[in-house]
């Protein structure tokens, strides 16, 4: 073992320099409450007591090598429900940064590696002109076969406008009408809005590659960007990650940003609230059940249970209150679905589908038929759990049961609704 | 980028949310008062989920006691500035009743506080006098109180709860008491955590597949004890169903640490007061603090950023060690956030006791803060320090709550006090 | 509680063992004589009153000493201890960590005593390098800023509890010999200038046994003295001093670390695997019982300690303990600490012809010591094969490996075997080890307590203390049978009382925390301070 070239760290030194007096791993009570209640416990005998005693026990050659630092996706929960506040994701994510390049998860890396790619910052390297023309060409379809939406825009790199857009490289790549749903939003509400050719991408795997340069460098360019067409906001849409690696960036390596932050939910709450998007629950006459996934990128790490409030706020207006079931545990302390840290790109299925299990069992528990989330990885592994474990239940899209309520979901843009909302109100 | 500090004005502050904290949050927002929280619920989810009222009297043999009500009749002599000797009755009841209302309206129903104390089980295999204990756990006092023909029932992989243990302890008091060892469904991991458990047994489908296995063992017994694992949102729903398909009588008892019934209490309190609302900053420490004629202003951070709280009353219900309410250094112990005075032994080398398990108890835990009759903390001179700031829970001095078995006790009724109080300084009419 | 121990002497019947060599006392000197003996093929059993190194062998530094601290007044037990250290480096090499050492003179410490010591070390043969304030600093980044000497010397660090259970395993395959626990001599049968006897009793069970031998070793180290009196001899006379120590919940340097001056309180910092410990004080007391730590030693050591460590002020300790050493009756007026820490052997000629007494001395000469005692035994015995230890390796003895400091969680992390759940969480010993513990105890596990457990493992040392772990692996011990009613409980009270006694003068900071988190487990919870009215309670 002694030839990996995997460098031996100092745990113990690094968690004293990271964490914060008072919460350092001196600190631990050894209860197990982190342990308890952290979804990747068990996976291959880890969880993150054992985390913490071993780097306390000196074992920083089995803790700097273990692939257990890539079944942690990072949501700190563990932190969230421990009484001394200790921070075991911080030594996750140096644990992953000490790691060479040809030893991680190639999965993540070549994420991260098309990333950097092009001036697009698309983790599946979708270059900038390409991005153009599938917005265009999906744009000049939609003005073509919905006439009522013969004026809508998508405009493009357009200076001064209120919003900066991101959109997760998923659409353009290989559903692109999934954007349409977005664009009709932004029309109804009158939204100034644009998106940019160059760090227009929402995902940020560099982050999750536990490379700090790389990351630092993809979210200079989404600032850049954003600062070069002098938007007041970065309008977040539907990623949970892209929002805290943005956002977390930006303190971290305290960049120049002329503009705020805001999530897409938030805005959908606040138009809803403002009668500008009058959306309701009257074409739910079957009672469908509905559950949200709360992100833990916005929610937990981020925003906290403000943005939180704000998904069931908006989840309540489209699908009527009765038919709203609040997954368990949720909001802050919810748990994350196992899609996050890269999980979903690292190539580990078996590890990742277990560590899913619970979510699963959690979504089950409500009996819902529908499960929403504003989160392109929580989507994807929800689907694949339920695919796996045998679920019965669909995955949406805020934006898709946005237009859905308003009677302006096109025939194309139903990917992801069940068999009996397929038709609805076409 | 802007990061601005979110302000938050409100007229109540309840600074703690472990259960002294919970309980004056749930006695503020059935009196509607406009009441913000923060604090971590740590040591909350380490409880048994039983509510000791007192269950032996402290500073003498600390022999249990059958009649807590009694026994507080009894501190008011012994022990005139125990905060339960300070108390009337009628409160000391209201306030356990309002709670554990509250707590049932929120989906976790508790056995009618009586007059007399129960005999809980332990996972140890001993018995613990406690006043109420959870519905899940009902059913097992009352087969020990018949001794009826019972099965406990423990899981592999699940450490610290051994159902030969539980046996071997009581079989003197309790012939008819028979232990099983199963495989949870569908669990293959070799370790397993009693809130995984609970959390698997959301589900309908794997209830029926526990049901099934149990009703197999169980074919004799009156009522089959297990781990407490009955789901954590909703106890009582999980219990009744998995109840109707075993087709008998079942019971929890509490695990040690990390246990279901503190957690559950934990997810309860941030997942159901915020929608009785209750503004909640969940899990983050006040940290600084400054008084001012009218208000009280307060500090913390969370992962978004600073906050601001300015309030017209707060509630410390920030715990004793484990919770950092109270901090024990080399030479004195501390209260850190308002710097209070805290009664304390004359050196660390009184804290405790030669013997740990000396019947009188360590005095280290009868330090704390000093407050009047109104709950309000009390500086070195014995003058109320601020008219809007009072005390509630274990971190108030003159108690043991360890062997006093009185720790929910006080949390609930000095927080039903301290509202109570706080509600006159803020609507003086209303009170 | 049926099965507490009470003693049945009155009525009871004696049980007969016979023996070669009966040796007194567990410590790490009666374990190396137990060696010695069985590898020139004498057959022996060893008995201690508790259970090995419970004395001054379980409660030291753990420091194999180069021999410099004794260059300066004392230089015959210098030279022992560097050739005595220089053998156990190579021949138990699994028992020790070759740290190195630093001797560092601080601020008023007399820069003239710094001066003289690395002459005095090269007359004792021990190698001694001279490096400036900035090179120690940089090894050792904890130490104080105020250094005006350092000293690089070759010390390292012993595990005495691996190196005692090794010396028993060995003694246990080379000869018939065997080793029993909790087995306290009470008198001895003489005749005619011999014993025939010795009167002893099993202190779990009460019962009493007439252990029959040709020869009997007094090793009851501190207890030497008490002993040689049961048996009518007087001539062991011993000071007694009290040393307390404590442990830090990290390991602060990478090297022993001395303070370069004439030994006093707080001078030595020792780590030990992923731990760090403290000490000493010294105090002369006149008994042995009753022995503990207190807050105004644990002070003591803290400030004197801080002179060379700052970081000593601040650090989390999860335990502090006291042992006592016997100190050879010196002539003249000396303080403790200048009282030779030599060894004595006595072979009581004049009065028994059949016993003898080994006593004093130091960890690190251990092998030396029970050499010479078994030197005067073998010759007693008319055994010509001679001592083999200077040349034999010690091997690596069955369920002796998980003592060692973050060792058992390497072995359950390279196992990789999801069934092997770990029981002390704070440690990681997993219940793999308790299993082989348990099946190699010296009564085969048909009885096995909390504390024996902990004993033979990293149990109870991590800073939870034993508070949780004692209840799971109490939990355990039930599943598999070896508890059947009350007596696991009664086990724990007494392991977590046991575990108080070292904890209670260094609860302040996190420990305290920590501590309120047990006893509302132990207490409020388990209700174990009420568990002698636990029955009458629940009518
Ligand atoms: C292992 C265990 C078992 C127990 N079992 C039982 C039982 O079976 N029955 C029973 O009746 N009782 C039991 N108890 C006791 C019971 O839990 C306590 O008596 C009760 O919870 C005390 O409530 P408290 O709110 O006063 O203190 P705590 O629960 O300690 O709460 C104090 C809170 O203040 C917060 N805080 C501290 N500083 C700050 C700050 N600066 N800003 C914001 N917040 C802060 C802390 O994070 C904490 O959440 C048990 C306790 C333990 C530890
Ligand atoms: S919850 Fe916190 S204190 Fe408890 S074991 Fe985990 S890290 Fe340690
Ligand atoms: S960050 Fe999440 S996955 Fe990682 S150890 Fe903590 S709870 Fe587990």
């Amino acid at each position: 073992m002694s030839d990996t070239p995997i460098k031996k760290l100092n745990f113990k030194e690094l968690a004293s320099q990271l964490l914060p007096e008072g919460a350092s791993f001196d600190s631990c009570l050894t209860c197990g409450l982190c342990s308890s209640g952290c979804p990747a416990s068990g996976l291959e005998n880890m969880d993150p007591r054992k985390f913490i005693r071993m780097a306390m026990l000196g074992m920083d050659e089995e803790l700097s090598k273990t692939p257990w630092v890539w079944m942690c996706t990072q949501c700190k929960r563990c932190q969230h429900v421990c009484p001394m506040d200790i921070d075991i994701a911080q030594l996750v994510f140096a644990a992953r940064s000490n790691w060479p390049k040809e030893l991680k998860p190639s999965g993540i890396v070549r994420s991260c590696e098309l990333t950097r790619s092009t001036s697009s910052t698309s983790a599946m390297g979708l270059p900038p002109e390409d991005f153009v023309f599938v917005v265009q060409d999906v744009l000049e379809e939609v003005r073509e076969l919905q006439p009522q939406f013969k004026d809508m825009v998508a405009p493009m790199d357009k200076k001064g406008a209120f919003f900066f857009v991101n959109q997760n490289s998923r659409e353009p790549m290989s559903e692109p009408d999934e954007m349409v749903p977005l664009w009709k939003i932004f029309n109804l509400v009158g939204a100034d809005w644009t998106y940019s050719s160059k760090g227009w991408a929402a995902e940020n795997f560099c982050m999750f590659s536990g490379d700090e340069e790389a990351w630092h460098q993809v979210i200079q360019q989404r600032v850049d960007a954003v600062n070069e067409l002098g938007c007041r906001v970065w309008l977040n849409t539907e990623c949970g990650h892209s929002y805290y690696t943005m956002w977390n960036a930006i303190n971290r390596f305290g960049m120049e940003a002329d503009f705020e932050l805001a999530n897409l939910v938030t805005y959908y709450a606040r138009w809803i609230r403002e009668g500008k998007l009058p959306v309701n629950a009257d074409w739910n006459t079957a009672g469908l059940k509905f559950t949200v996934q709360d992100p833990c990128q916005i929610v937990r790490k981020a925003y906290g249970d403000e943005i939180a409030e704000d998904m069931r706020f908006v989840t309540k207006s489209l699908v009527g209150e009765e038919n709203f079931i609040d997954m368990q545990p949720n909001r802050s302390a919810n748990y994350c679905c196992g899609g996050g840290g890269g999980f979903l790109q690292a190539g580990m299925t078996d590890q990742r589908r277990i560590y899913g299990r619970r979510k699963f069992d959690q979504i089950a528990a409500t009996g819902a038929r529908y499960v929403l989330t504003p989160c392109h990885n929580c989507h994807s592994q929800m689907e694949d759990i339920g695919d796996h474990y045998g679920g019965g239940y669909h995955v949406v899209h805020f934006w898709t049961l946005i237009c859905l309520s308003l009677g302006i979901l096109g025939e194309n843009e139903r990917a992801y609704l069940g068999p009996e909302l397929a038709a609805l109100g076409l | 980028m802007k990061q601005n500090t979110r302000h938050i004005d409100t007229d109540l502050t309840i600074i703690g949310s472990g259960l002294a904290g919970v309980a004056a949050s749930s006695f503020a927002l059935r009196r509607n008062i406009r009441t913000a929280q923060a604090g971590n619920t740590g040591a909350l989810a380490y409880t048994t989920g039983y509510f000791d009222l007192l269950g032996s009297l402290t500073g003498g043999s600390g022999a249990s006691i059958s009649d807590p009500w009694e026994g507080i009749r009894r501190l008011r002599e012994s022990e005139p500035l125990h905060p339960l000797a300070r108390i009337a009755e009628d409160d000391i009841r209201a306030s356990f009743e309002e709670f554990i209302t509250f707590l049932a309206e929120c989906g976790i129903t508790y056995g009618k506080p009586g007059d007399r104390n129960l005999d809980a089980l332990t996972p140890g295999g001993t018995l613990k006098k406690t006043l109420s204990v959870p519905a899940t756990m009902q059913a097992g006092v009352d087969a020990f109180a018949r001794k009826a023909q019972c099965i406990i029932i423990d899981f592999k992989g699940l450490k610290g709860f051994s159902s030969r243990q539980i046996v071997a302890n009581l079989k003197t008091d309790w012939p008819q008491l028979r232990h099983e060892r199963i495989s949870f469904p569908e669990i293959d991991q070799a370790e397993i955590y009693p809130e995984v458990l609970a959390r698997a047994l959301e589900v309908p489908a794997n209830r029926a597949k526990l049901a099934e296995v149990v009703k197999g063992l169980a074919t004799d017994a009156e009522a089959i004890g297990m781990p407490a694992v009955f789901g954590i949102h909703a106890p009582d729903r999980v219990m009744a169903d998995l109840q109707d398909r075993i087709g008998r009588p079942i019971f929890e008892i509490p695990t040690m640490p990390p246990s279901v019934p503190g957690i559950r209490l934990r997810e309860l309190f941030e997942q159901v007061f915020p929608q009785k609302g209750l503004t909640l900053i969940p899990q983050q420490k006040v940290v600084s603090t400054d008084l001012q004629a009218n208000t009280i202003q307060l500090d913390l951070k969370d992962n978004y950023g600073p906050i601001h709280i300015s309030s017209r009353a707060v509630i410390l219900a920030t715990g004793r060690f484990i919770s950092g309410g109270l901090e024990a250094h080399m030479e004195r112990i501390t209260e850190p956030l308002f710097g209070l005075p805290v009664t304390q032994p004359a050196s660390r080398d009184l804290w405790y006791r030669h013997q740990y398990m000396d019947n009188l108890g360590h005095d280290v835990h009868r330090a704390g803060i000093e407050v009047d009759e109104q709950f309000r903390p009390l500086d070195r001179d014995g003058k109320v320090v601020h008219h809007g700031l009072f005390g509630a829970g274990i971190l108030l001095a003159h108690q043991d709550w360890i062997r006093g078995r009185c720790g929910a006790g006080i949390a609930v009724a000095t927080a039903y006090k301290a509202v109570q109080a706080a509600l006159s300084v803020l609507q003086p009419a209303a009170a | 509680m049926s099965t507490q121990a009470n003693p049945r002497q009155d009525n009871a019947e004696l049980k007969v063992l016979e023996t070669e060599v009966l040796i007194i006392g567990g410590g790490l000197t009666g374990a190396g004589i137990m060696r010695d003996l069985s590898l020139r093929g004498i057959r022996c059993l060893l008995i201690d009153k508790h259970d090995l190194c419970a004395g001054a062998s379980g409660g030291n530094h753990g420091l194999l000493h180069s021999g410099a601290r004794y260059v300066a007044n004392d230089l015959r037990a210098a030279v022992e201890c560097r050739q005595e250290s220089d053998i156990l480096k190579q021949l138990a090499p699994q028992c020790i960590e070759n740290t190195g050492a630093l001797f560092v003179g601080v601020e008023d410490d007399d820069p003239g005593f710094g001066a003289q010591f690395p002459a005095r070390c090269a007359s004792a043969g021990i190698a001694c390098e001279e490096l400036s304030p900035a090179e120690a600093r940089t090894m050792e980044p904890h130490l104080t800023e105020k250094i005006h000497t350092a000293l690089l010397l070759p010390d390292a660090t012993v595990d005495p509890f691996r190196l005692a259970l090794e010396n028993v395993a060995q003694a246990q395959l080379s000869s018939s010999s065997a080793y029993r626990p909790h087995t306290e001599v009470l008198s001895f049968r003489i005749s005619h200038g011999t014993i025939d006897a010795a009167i002893c009793r099993d202190n779990r069970t009460g019962d009493l046994l007439d252990i029959r031998a040709h020869q009997v070793v007094n090793a009851g180290g501190a207890w030497a003295m008490n002993i040689a009196r049961i048996a009518g001899c007087s001539d062991v006379n011993l000071l007694y001093s009290k040393g307390t120590l404590l442990i830090s919940h990290d390991r602060l340097t990478d090297r022993v670390i001395h303070r370069l001056r004439p030994p006093g309180d707080g001078d030595i910092l020792v780590p030990g695997g992923t731990v760090s410990v403290l000490g000493t004080t010294s105090i002369r007391v006149d008994e042995l019982d009753s022995i503990v730590p207190t807050v105004e030693e644990v002070n003591t050591n803290i400030r004197e300690g801080s002179a060379m460590v700052p970081a000593l002020v601040h650090a989390r300790y999860i335990r502090a303990f006291s042992r006592v050493r016997p100190l050879l009756q010196p002539g003249a007026e000396a303080s403790d600490r200048e009282v030779t820490r030599g060894y004595a052997l006595l072979d009581h000629r004049s009065q028994l012809t059949n016993f003898c007494t080994i006593t004093g001395g130091k960890l690190t000469t251990y092998r030396l010591m029970a050499e010479r005692a078994s030197d005067l035994v073998a010759e007693r015995l008319s055994n010509t094969v001679g001592c083999k230890t200077r040349e034999l390796p010690m091997q690596d003895g069955e369920a002796c490996r998980w003592t060692e400091p973050g060792a058992s969680p390497k072995y359950w992390f390279q196992a990789n075997n999801p069934d092997d759940s770990i029981l002390c969480e704070c440690e990681m010993v997993p219940q793999s080890a308790i299993d082989e513990i348990i099946k190699c105890a010296p009564s085969g596990g048909e009885e096995m307590t909390l504390e024996g457990i902990a004993l033979r493992s990293r149990v109870g040392k991590g800073p939870c203390q034993g508070s949780f772990c004692g209840m799971r692996i109490a939990s355990y011990l039930y599943d598999r049978g070896y508890y059947r009613d009350k007596t696991g409980l009664d086990h724990m009270r007494k392991f977590f009382n046991e575990r108080f006694k070292g904890l209670r003068p260094i609860i302040w900071g996190r420990q305290m925390a920590q501590m309120e988190l047990s006893e509302a487990l132990h207490c409020g919870l388990l209700g174990l301070d009420q568990a002698n009215n636990m029955d009458e309670s629940a009518e």
